[in-house]
């Protein structure tokens, strides 16, 4: 099918996907055909298609320049439908299908005629740093006008609009061995290493393994063809049940201790595929032993107009013929420094692409090479160079000029290949932060020592061709074979700093980093505005930053760099390799960690209840709390002070479930409390409660609870419910480092117990006949007691604690009957019009009583004295946490912020929590600040707001005045107590 | 009063490949013994405590299981929940030790099939193979952001206890692997 009319440039006979199905695909609204096994750019390219983007800043016209993940320039958006939409996809690594669709990005209004590309004509006003520099004034200006500009002007494809509509998978993986890499070295290792019959995982970013071996099929391995052996030695592997083979898989990562992140793309290249699978799937391997075989990526010559499109790498040529079939043009020219350039050209040659000229920037070229070109009638020019390349959206010929004549001529041509050389890929190996050192045969860094158990083989370990990578593969997987190999030569070449030309430099266009439009002269301008860093260089031209992390530009910008700085390319260094290697979707990293699996979100066993009773859930810490539980047509502030009031007057019943709770068990468990707390807990009786406060080693509040006494050696601690794992660690912490001599062990019970609380002057009588073994009377069950017995039959420890101060039981039963008991009190308590209550009721119930809450009411700077609770700091104990540092001068200083009640002059307004407070409203501003609300509520039971407040100095200033700028208005309210609601606790002892 | 442990697994995490199944009530205890007394509460107490962190013992009534240096978990039935409770409190006279009820504190899973460690790997880091987690080996561990604890009880059998809160979120994970897992194999 030689010269179809559909894909002209395909070439009958070569490369594996020849014979396989043609399907119809479609890029920028045109439909094209293609055959199964190609990516985008190898079936465009097989249609004479090459321009296929828009570059990054200058919107210049570009097409592919690489036939691997290497590629910068032929970024697409990839649109599998709604939801679905991945921009700056490679095109050289997007497999199509029937039905596929991509295009363009960059460009407005199309590909061809970019409106954009003005950049380019005025390029010479947009060198590197030229947006910081020009940007600058109006500062106001930057927001509306500069920003928005470059981001719409600069960049590439268009981020997704519509939520991803694709689920994404994640796991952990563990193998002994794990080689990266699918080519004739990671194959020739896993062939080895197989033989251990430990886990292998072999994984190769290609559908399929072979790597270079699918550019070359012509060479010989073993006495039989590479392809072959290839074939053979895939189904060694796959018959071997201790080897993982994963294609389509890129080894994105390398982190500590041996643990990669690898990438597998499982569905894109399935057409129609249904939702719900899948689509990609992050593999998180710890690795005994890592062997990367990455192999190396071919460095582009920097000459000027080295970007427009038909210039590309010769292996990229190569491999377009050879595994897809497709001439990348019908003439083209090689421009190259090495040898390894002139196999694309022979092998285009072999298949009747007309060569029309090569271009050796050497002054030298070996004989047998002659001999070759010469065989073909291929004429070679050496000591040249490229000057200019002709073409608008695709190359028509190129200008070669030879220095030492001053000699120009003009060569037409449909592509240019070019050949500076090769570049080990160091990505991994440097992730792990394995060492690296400077080759001055190979004008490159190779790996040096590594950090992991990890080696390189191949050529990312710089040995170059076939034999080497056998070799190297075998032998990094601990074997001793000897390989017979037939193959090219892959010879040597010289490294061009600068190529020779008479337009003048600053005229040039030689690009360095395709993909970050940086050139020549951005690197040259960099060092003389000073830059003498790499690192500095790279973010000043972006070069190597960003998704490419400079696969095609590192060595070229560095030694550009080098010259221009005066050092030696080892002084100036390598910018750093960042994960990941290629660009991943963030549904990679998120894995199945999405949507409700995102966090956990933890529920009470009483959760699905309040649900069916319509209730409004907060966030607690990653708790859901009911908020409140509206009735029909009820705000949030009329069903709170509904419920409020149902509790004041009658029963309220309300979830504590998600309280810390801590069981601190053993003999010396009071000698232990004495000192987390800074209550005393040793004369504590069995069977009764107290408030305990704990500070941080600082001084300050730090958590807060009620702490019942069960058994001499026995107390059940409760903690806040944001608290609970901290406090547990804390207390953990000192027994095991300061306290290690105490008897005493601590056990998490937040998740044993369901605490149902019952508060309101009927709660006692809708217990009481729930209530076994428990005497209920208020003299044999006092507040601020503990017992143990059963509700409703079921074992219960049944605490006298009130945080409304109402009458109150705090219900603990084991969690899964929490739901059962709480139905059959909700059931009974109708006779008391029981009511639900959420947390924003508790909260009201509770500031009403002045009870702190822990990090609303204090910050991490509030000491005990500062929340006015002295009381509950023990002076007779020689010890606990934070005593030593309320003694600090700057803790018992005078004018500290103090926890003070606020009521506003004017009843009805309710103050926004977090308002700053000034003393006076007509000071200029800026106001001194003298504090700030901490809480503040509508309260239905007086009829008034109350606020509690830190205010410097708040304590003596009870009964002044102070006034809170608010929008709007300045509201004026005064300093009480903060106890709103009977202050004597009268209502606790309802009888 | 009704026992309910709201938990719902996934109708399709039943087939051959993974299975998972939520344990019925069990009785729980953390118990916290210096390591140097062991031997003898051991004997004093009749319970078969492993020596070894990550070790298990079962009979047929009861599982124990050591998951720190001075930390064990025994489960059992309900039925033999007041026995264990007479046992523990018999012997605190002559031992310095904790044991805490954490019965309704975990949920238990009994997960089966060949899928069945690759189902635990998905969220949990540790090596599962049998090399490495053999019959009888268990681990406090993670899932994710979950704290697990996991035991294995047969080649393709694991039992995996988390805290009541954490369970639905570890079965979310669980039926999305069954969807992947089921359609790859059908395709």
């Amino acid at each position: 099918m030689e010269n179809d009319k559909n894909m002209p440039y395909r070439k009958s006979g070569k490369g594996a996907v020849i014979g396989k199905k043609a399907i119809g695909f479609s890029f920028d609204g045109t439909d094209y055909q293609g055959l199964e096994g190609d990516t985008l750019a190898s079936a465009l390219m097989a249609n004479g298609v090459h321009l296929m983007g828009r570059s990054f800043k200058y919107h210049r016209p570009r097409g592919v320049v690489g036939a691997g993940s290497e590629e910068p320039n032929a970024l697409v958006t990839f649109d599998r439908g709604t939801g679905r939409v991945t921009p700056n996809v490679r095109a050289t690594v997007l497999e199509i299908f029937e039905g596929f669709v991509a295009r363009s990005q960059n460009n407005w209004p199309s590909l061809k005629t970019d409106i954009g590309a003005f950049n380019n004509t005025f390029s010479m006003f947009f060198p590197a740093g030229f947006y910081n520099k020009t940007f600058m004034w109006p500062k106001s200006f930057w927001d509306k006008v500069y920003e928005p500009f470059i981001r719409n002007m600069a960049g590439l494809g268009s981020a997704p609009t519509e939520a991803d509509a694709d689920v994404y998978a994640s796991v952990y993986g563990h193998c002994e061995t794990l080689i990266i890499g699918a080519g004739p070295a990671g194959i020739a290792a896993a062939l080895t290493a197989v033989k251990t019959g430990e886990r292998i995982i072999l994984v190769d970013e290609n559908p399929v393994f072979g790597g270079s071996l699918l550019s070359a099929p012509n060479d010989e391995i073993d006495g039989i063809k590479a392809s072959d052996w290839l074939d053979k030695s895939v189904k060694i592997l796959e018959n071997a049940k201790n080897v993982t083979l994963m294609t389509r898989t890129t080894a994105i990562g390398y982190y500590h201790d041996n643990f990669i992140g690898l990438a597998e793309r499982i569905t894109d290249h399935i057409p129609n595929l249904k939702l719900g699978v899948s689509r990609e799937k992050l593999h998180r391997i710890r690795a005994g032993k890592v062997i990367i075989a990455q192999g190396a990526i071919e460095r582009p010559l920097v000459f000027n107009g080295n970007d427009r499109p038909g210039v590309m790498l010769a292996s990229a040529a190569q491999t377009f013929l050879n595994r897809y079939g497709v001439a990348v043009g019908n003439t083209a020219v090689l421009f190259t420094s090495h040898d390894s350039g002139y196999a694309a050209a022979f092998d285009l040659a072999d298949s009747n692409v007309r060569i029309s000229l090569i271009v050796d920037a050497r002054n030298e070229v070996p004989k047998d090479i002659q001999t070759e070109a010469a065989k073909r009638g291929i004429e070679i020019i050496s000591a040249a160079s490229i000057s200019k390349t002709y073409g608008k959206n695709r190359i028509t010929g190129v200008e070669v000029y030879v220095p030492s004549t001053g000699e120009k001529r003009k060569v037409n041509c449909e592509a240019l290949l070019m050949c500076g050389g090769w570049t080990p890929s160091l990505h991994l190996w440097s992730h792990s932060k394995s060492s690296i050192r400077w080759d001055d045969n190979i004008a490159a860094y190779i790996p040096d020592q590594p950090n992991e158990n990890a080696m390189c083989a191949g050529a990312c370990n710089g040995d170059f061709g076939l034999r080497a990578a056998l070799q190297g593969g075998n032998k990094a997987a601990g074997g001793r074979k000897s390989y017979k190999v037939h193959e090219r030569d892959f010879g040597t070449g010289t490294t061009f700093v600068n190529l020779p030309n008479y337009i003048d430099a600053s005229k040039q266009k030689a690009f360095v980093d395709f993909q970050n439009d940086a050139t020549e002269k951005d690197i040259n301008l960099a060092v003389r505005e000073g830059f003498s860093s790499i690192e500095h260089v790279k973010r000043y031209t972006t070069i190597g930053m960003a998704t490419d992390q400079g696969k095609t530009s590192n060595l070229n910008a560095m030694q550009i760099a080098s010259k221009a700085i005066k050092k030696t390319v080892q002084q100036v260094g390598l910018t750093t390799f960042r994960p990941p290697y290629t660009p991943t979707t963030y549904g990679t990293i998120a894995g199945y960690r999405s949507g409700d699996l995102f966090e956990v979100e933890r529920k009470t066993p009483m959760d699905g209840w309040a649900q069916k009773r319509g209730a409004v859930y907060e966030p607690v810490g990653v708790w859901r709390r009911a908020r409140y539980f509206p009735k029909v047509g009820e705000d949030m502030d009329t069903a709170v002070a509904r419920e409020c009031k149902a509790t004041r007057d009658s029963l309220g019943i309300f979830d504590a479930t998600t309280l810390g709770k801590i069981e601190v068990v053993g003999p010396d468990a009071a000698k232990f409390m004495n000192l987390m707390y800074t209550n005393p807990w040793v004369k504590l009786g069995v069977g009764r409660c107290r408030y305990g406060l704990m500070l941080g080693e600082d001084g300050y509040i730090y958590d807060d609870g009620v702490v019942g006494r069960l058994a001499e050696n026995r107390f059940h601690v409760t903690t806040t419910t944001g608290g609970a794992p901290r406090v547990f660690r804390h207390m953990e912490d000192y027994l095991q480092t300061e306290f290690s001599h105490l008897d005493v062990w601590l056990t998490s019970t937040t998740e044993q117990w369901a605490v149902i609380a019952l508060n309101g002057p009927n709660a006692r009588k809708l217990i009481e006949p729930f209530i076994e073994g428990i005497d209920l009377s208020p003299e044999n069950f006092p507040h601020m007691a503990v017992r143990e017995g059963k509700i409703c039959g079921i074992e219960t420890r049944l605490f006298r604690v009130s945080f409304s101060g109402e009458l109150g039981f705090e219900i603990n039963v084991p969690s899964h009957y929490g739901r059962a008991v709480w139905e059959a009190l909700f059931e009974a308590g109708k006779q008391y019009d029981i009511t639900p209550y959420g947390t924003e009721a508790m909260h009201v119930l509770r500031a009403e009583k002045g009870f702190i809450i822990v990090g609303q009411d204090t910050d991490g700077t509030v000491t005990p004295g500062d929340a006015g609770m002295v009381w509950a700091v023990s002076k007779k104990k020689k010890d606990f946490v934070g005593r030593r540092s309320l003694k600090r001068p700057d803790l018992v200083a005078s004018g500290r912020k103090q926890l003070v009640g606020l009521m506003t002059e004017d009843p009805n307004v309710v103050l926004e929590e977090g308002a700053q407070i000034v003393a006076d409203p007509n000071q200029a501003i800026p106001m001194d600040m003298i504090g700030h609300v901490t809480s503040s509520y509508w309260s239905e039971s007086l009829g008034h707001s109350i606020a509690m407040a830190l205010v410097m100095g708040g304590f003596d200033k009870e009964g002044e005045n102070i006034y809170i700028p608010m929008q709007g208005k300045t509201h004026k309210a005064k300093i009480v107590k903060p106890f709103f609601y009977d202050p004597k606790g009268e209502r606790l002892n309802v009888v | 009063m009704l026992f309910n442990q709201d938990i719902e697994i996934g109708a399709a995490l039943q087939s051959g490949d993974l299975s998972v199944k939520l344990m019925e009530e069990k009785t729980r205890y953390s118990l916290r013994i210096k390591p140097n007394e062991l031997a003898a509460f051991k004997k004093a107490s009749g319970l078969k405590l492993p020596a070894k962190i990550g070790k298990s013992t079962r009979t047929t009534s009861h599982t124990y299981l050591c998951l720190g240096p001075d930390e064990w978990m025994v489960i059992t039935t309900p039925e033999n929940s007041n026995e264990l409770r007479v046992k523990l409190e018999k012997t605190a006279a002559e031992f310095i030790y904790s044991y805490t009820d954490v019965s309704h504190r975990n949920v238990g899973f009994v997960l089966s099939g060949k899928q069945a460690a690759s189902a635990i790997n998905i969220g949990c880091p540790l090596d599962l193979s049998l090399d490495a987690f053999p019959i009888g080996k268990a681990a406090r561990t993670v899932f994710e952001n979950a704290p697990i604890m996991i035991l294995r009880t047969k080649t393709a059998e694991f039992q995996l206890e988390c805290w009541r809160s954490f369970a639905p979120y570890i079965c979310g994970f669980f039926d999305r692997y069954e969807t992947d897992i089921s359609a790859y194999i059908s395709e």
